[in-house]
């Protein structure tokens, strides 16, 4: 059983309690285990890093400290938590004094940040570890006969100089993984565009617009569903989908699912186990 | 026998490039030329359709001057990415090419079109102006020339990147808040207005940033973080916008805009709980009325949907809280001290 | 329209100097600056090294007449010595006037601008912001004039001096979004729109669009060119582009290989080796390829630059950027293989002929920078004088302009003329007959300049400069420009470049083929010394009836007298 230190990501302690909770229905098919960081703050989600870097440094520095602790690797599931924490590795990576500073903090908590454990997405653990032989192995229900836009987010992609796993311009560890469970991808143009999320509540219509073009072209490309390894994409997608798609004057609509529920769902788990029914479009 | 070895590595392919063309003048819409011709290793993009133009169809129409990457003219999408066709090697690109040996390209998005691979600047230039991209002198104009400014090395550097822009437009054609509305600032502009705002030569630093705030400024930026991924000078392009952010928070307040307030938030919640609380996100952005109005009938489908973020009582604090808050409130001692030995 | 007071035809260092001098000098009046390319573009952007100015920051003994003497001796004792006197001493103040308005300098420790040593100069004067000094120039030239207010025609292509008798009514250019052909009717004209080097075509370092088009104007409307034949040319242009390896490659100890793998220019220059002297290294370069020690490819004959001994950790700590270029114009990687490199005509000392002032022999019209001629650089220029000159002269034929424009009545261009100039460009599209490729022939022409008008230039080698160009120009007539529409039509604007640069090249080969001589870029091997007594004067080029006349200038003279040019 590997094990791996989990980072609780706010959305997912209340709007989008589904993809923790389908985490910990199939993580055990795999053999591995994601321990809960129960003592994980917040990340500043790409806001605190410029209200106050230094901040920024310790809440993250800190984060990490804590999977070191345990000798495991953080695991995030939630693009920008992962961009933001892997951001503030790099600073303190990269500058010794910066290092010392928050470390002369952290002592406090008997915490200290080194830089052994690697920052990762569930996404990389599952195409990297966990690996699609496996993957494949383990697929009791094969998502065969669905058509699959495969929208990866910003933040698992770029700065490729922070996140490096995926080319930005043409990613493939979700198409392998959807794949993998047995799904066929459609070419789908905005699997490295944005969708919109940052913005919903500082400048709306323009959010609303982006994640619009990323639903439409979906639909027009008949897709059955979309999934996400994020949990802010698939709120942009998901929840603000019908105020979207109104907007652009679309009349239709499509699902958006986390890639942990299609996981659990092609390991034949039912969507009421996996909290589907609390998505907005079904 | 170094000859033989030259020859070896030249090599040769046919390559097609599919090239965008529209010609206002008679065609109602655009449509893709295929040329197919000889490439050896080491040529550019742009030198193919420089051979395409005099070789096979004159009519091909784009922008090139320097061809050294300095100039910033040929700015064009190459396989769907936006970047110089004169820094851009053929082969490199079909290394990565989805269909073997066919390379498409395209104008630049989010500016208009004139013919194609054409677009107009103007837009661009309108908005260096709107946004004072230029350095305002606190020297009078009589006073120039007789005695230099005194800079370190260290301010130098602050702007010393962002001097780097050569204005080739990838970044406004990769901009995903541009291509929901074209009114939005742009990167480059936002780049350029932070390096003036950094210069201490400058006098116009208010003035800009009561701009930049405002409606279709620094705050609509999404943090895609697509501009900053094509720049062709790799320039960091997030951090200037996040320069203005902070800026703007230090400068004119936290509650100055929903932009601040929403950042803000971040920052004092974590601070509090550890956790952010987002069931009140929307109204400590944007106010209750907004909040009443835009969010609304959503609040009522998610409520249906148990998918509704806890109310702030019922958010648990981070395990271990007390022992953080002391470290946070520690740092931001620590912010302080900076502040003061930077002042002096 | 309403008449202009000035009308600048260029948006480079010097236009948008002469454009924010006029303003300053009278804000009252009505002034434009017309480009072919956004202003920002503009080749002012590709100058790297820096711009000299005697402010003793980094030699502290350093003096404006130091500077004077050092420009005076590099150019071969051809420059005027009261221009010189002018670019020399209005240097620290031009300098330090553009770092009061913003440009990003990079600075020494004590925090004034930073200055380096540079080819030619005595003392370390060469003012810089690192790799990118005429680029971060251009940028706050551009940005002052947007808040100046100054009215921008964005690519317009200038097609025609109007001239009444002896002064000029005006430009006739060509709006190249909308394809139609617009009068500006002027007191005065500045002519700002660089160099003529690019007629060398892939035989240049230049930018595309250096086609000589302000000169060709001037030119055509009787003005007379001055000391045309006086090209430099950079020893190590990359082979496929022309675009230059800076000498940095050299002195960090890279060697220049023959295809036999020899370090030639032990035979050349057998102690400094790599680093001799540019015009030396260059000939030598040149040696080898017409002695048959190159390497053939489709793109043309070349050596090697080889930096592959050097290691990877030194090329990516210390050549970063010419390992970029040679993988990004190239696609070599120096750290696995040798460069393919030539000499490659990167600038021209000729140009307009003007006084000290901007002035040239037309009343209302003025020339700046690379276009013009004052002259300063002489028979060869010094790296680090050339963003100087656009920038010192910039500014003098603005202030000059504005200052004379009352003299001038506004002018009035006709109908007719602009007619004139849409039915020859129309015949160009549409008249039978015409089958000619543009691209061909400008090929020709660089090929034919850099091998008889070149480097090494001597009498039957010009006499057959001379007659290609004659023959390029006769077919010229039959060119058929393919692309009949009127937006953006950049097939037209080639077309209308490569009749610039066949116009300039043939006083450039007159130039060449008269100066029995030596002297600094321009090298006959027939007339292998400088010869004072004949030839210590200008040359100037006027077309009488279609025809390029010669004629000459004494030098001014000053302080300096005549003495052998030794380093």
């Amino acid at each position: 059983m590997k094990r791996y230190a989990y980072y609780l990501s706010c959305i997912n302690e209340s709007m989008t309690k589904e993809v923790d909770r389908s985490i910990e229905l199939w993580q055990n098919d795999f053999g591995i285990e994601f321990v809960k960081l129960h003592e994980g703050t917040c990340c500043g989600g790409s806001n605190l890093e410029y209200v106050s870097p230094k901040h920024f440094a310790l809440v993250n520095g800190r984060n990490i400290a804590l999977a070191e602790k345990m000798g495991l690797d953080l695991i995030v599931s939630c693009n920008t938590c992962l961009m933001t924490i892997r951001t503030a590795k790099k600073a303190l990576d990269e500058s010794p004094a910066l290092k010392k500073e928050i470390n002369d903090i952290l002592k406090k908590e008997g915490l200290e940040y080194r830089g052994t454990s690697e920052v990762r997405h569930l996404l990389w653990v599952l195409v990297d570890d966990v690996g699609l032989d496996t993957i494949r192995q383990k697929v009791k229900v094969p998502l065969k006969n669905y058509r699959i836009a495969p929208f990866y987010g910003c933040h698992i992609l770029r700065p490729s100089t922070v996140l490096g796993h995926d080319n930005p311009v043409d990613p493939t560890s979700l198409d392998q993984l959807i794949e993998a469970l047995g799904g066929q991808t459609i070419p789908y143009k905005h699997k490295n565009r944005c969708c919109g999320f940052h913005t919903l509540l500082v400048a709306e219509q323009e959010s609303l617009n982006v994640a619009a073009e990323a639903l439409q072209e979906a639909i027009e490309s008949k897709a059955d569903f979309i999934v996400t390894p994020c949990p802010l994409c698939h709120t942009s997608l998901d929840g603000y989908q019908a105020k979207a798609l109104k907007n652009a004057g679309v009349e239709s609509s499509i699902p958006v699912f986390h890639i942990s529920e299609m996981i659990g769902l092609a390991l034949g788990y039912s969507a009421k186990q996996l909290g589907i029914k609390r998505h907005i479009v079904s | 026998m170094m000859a033989s070895i030259d020859q070896h590595k030249e090599g040769k392919k046919d390559v097609t490039f599919r090239v965008f063309r529209f010609n206002p003048q008679v065609d109602s819409k655009p449509y893709f030329d295929d040329y197919t011709i000889p490439v050896e290793r080491g040529v550019t993009v742009l030198r193919s359709l420089n051979y395409i133009k005099e070789h096979i169809d004159g009519s091909v129409s784009f922008r090139a001057f320097c061809q050294a990457g300095i100039c910033g003219s040929c700015g064009m999408r190459v396989n769907g990415l936006s970047q110089l066709a004169c820094t851009t090697q053929v082969w490199d690109v079909l290394a990565k090419s989805r269909e073997p040996e066919v390379i498409k390209v395209e104008p630049l998005r989010n500016l208009p079109l004139i013919k194609d691979l054409i677009v107009d600047m103007d837009p661009l230039v309108d908005k260096m102006k709107h946004y004072s991209n230029w350095v305002d002198s606190i020297m009078p104009e009589a006073q120039m020339g007789k005695k230099e400014f005194l800079i370190s090395e260290e301010e130098f550097l602050r702007y010393d990147k962002a001097t780097d822009c050569i204005l080739c437009a990838s970044c406004v054609s990769e901009c995903s808040i541009l291509r929901a509305n074209k009114e939005y600032v742009s990167p480059a502009v936002l780049l350029k207005s932070y390096r003036m705002n950094v210069d201490s030569r400058d006098s116009l630093h208010d003035h800009r940033l009561a701009a930049l705030v405002q409606d279709h400024g620094v705050w609509d930026c999404t943090h895609c973080y697509r501009c900053q991924e094509s720049c062709v000078k790799s320039i960091p392009i997030m951090d200037a916008i996040h320069g203005i952010r902070e800026d703007a928070i230090e400068c004119r307040g936290k509650k100055d805009t929903s932009g601040s307030k929403h950042a803000e938030a971040f920052m004092s919640d974590i601070e509090k709980k550890g956790k952010l609380v987002e069931a009140t996100l929307p109204i400590r952005t944007n106010g209750v009325v907004w909040t009443l109005q835009n969010l609304l009938p959503m609040a009522m489908k998610m409520i249906m949907k148990r998918r509704t973020p806890p109310p702030p009582p019922l958010v648990k604090s981070a395990k271990g809280i007390k022992v953080f808050r002391e470290m946070f409130r520690e740092m931001t001692e620590h912010v302080k001290q900076d502040h003061k030995s930077h002042k002096k | 329209m309403k008449p202009f007071d000035i009308v600048i035809v260029g948006g480079g260092g010097a236009g948008l100097y002469a454009a924010m001098e006029a303003m300053k000098t009278n804000p009252a009046l009505n002034i434009a600056v017309l480009s072919k390319v956004y202003p920002n573009r503009s080749h002012t952007s590709a100058a790297q090294g820096g711009a000299n100015a005697a402010l003793g920051n980094k030699a502290k003994d350093d003096t404006v007449e130091m500077h004077i003497f050092d420009t005076i001796k590099g150019g071969d004792y051809l420059a005027d010595q009261d221009a010189v006197n002018v670019l020399c001493t209005e240097a620290p103040k031009i300098i330090r006037e553009l770092e009061n308005m913003g440009t990003p300098w990079s600075r020494m420790e004590d925090n004034t601008i930073a200055q380096r040593p540079f080819g030619g100069a005595t003392l370390p004067r060469c003012c810089y912001c690192s790799d990118k000094t005429g680029h971060t120039i251009l940028q706050t030239l551009y940005e002052q004039c947007l808040k100046k207010g100054v009215i921008f025609f964005n690519e317009y292509f200038a097609l025609k001096l109007s001239v009444s008798g002896s002064r000029s009514k005006g430009l006739i250019a060509m709006n190249m979004k909308t394809g139609r052909i617009e009068a500006f009717a002027a007191k005065t004209v500045i002519l700002a729109t660089g160099g003529y080097a690019k007629m060398y075509w892939n035989r240049s370092s230049n930018a595309a669009g250096n086609t000589g088009d302000g000169q060709a104007i001037a030119y055509r409307a009787g003005i007379p060119m001055k000391d045309m034949e006086f090209v430099q040319f950079h020893p190590t242009g990359l082979r496929k582009s022309g675009l230059l390896i800076t000498e940095g490659a050299r002195g960090e100890g890279g060697y220049l290989l023959n295809k036999d793998g020899e370090r030639f220019m032990a035979r050349y220059a057998k102690e400094k080796m790599e680093l001799g002297p540019r015009d030396l290294v260059s000939r030598s370069i040149e040696t080898e390829i017409l002695q048959g020690r190159g390497f053939d490819s489709p793109a043309g004959t070349y050596i090697h630059l080889d930096l592959t001994h050097l290691g990877s950790d030194l090329i990516k700590s210390r050549l970063p950027q010419i390992r970029e270029m040679s993988m990004q114009f190239e696609g070599v990687d120096p750290i696995e293989e040798p460069i393919p490199i030539r000499p490659t005509a990167h600038y021209s000392m000729g140009g307009i002929d003007t006084d000290n002032f901007g002035r040239t022999v037309m009343d209302g019209v003025y020339a700046a920078g690379e276009c013009g001629c004052v002259s300063v650089h002489g028979a060869n220029r010094l790296g680090g004088n050339s963003l100087l000159d656009i920038l010192v002269f910039g500014r003098i034929a603005g202030h000059t302009a504005a200052e004379e424009a009352g003299k001038f009545a506004p002018g009035m261009i006709s109908e007719a003329e602009l007619a004139e100039q849409y039915d020859a460009i129309r015949s160009g599209m549409h008249s039978s007959g015409r089958y000619e490729r543009y691209g061909e022939l400008r090929e020709e022409l660089g090929q034919t300049l850099a091998l008889n008008v070149g480097i090494y230039r001597e009498s039957s080698l010009l006499q057959k400069g001379i007659a290609d160009i004659a023959e390029l120009k006769e077919r010229f007539k039959k060119v058929r420009v393919i692309d009949t529409s009127d937006v953006f039509n950049t097939n037209l604007i080639q077309v209308l470049e490569l009749k610039n640069m066949l116009d300039l090249a043939e006083t450039v080969a007159a130039g060449a083929f008269a100066r029995q001589e030596s002297r600094g870029s321009h090298t006959r091997t027939d007339f292998p010394v400088r010869d004072d007594a004949n030839w210590h004067k200008h040359t100037l080029a006027t077309m009488v009836n279609g025809n390029v006349t010669l004629g000459e200038k004494p030098v001014t003279m000053g302080r300096y007298e005549l003495q052998e040019r030794t380093y």
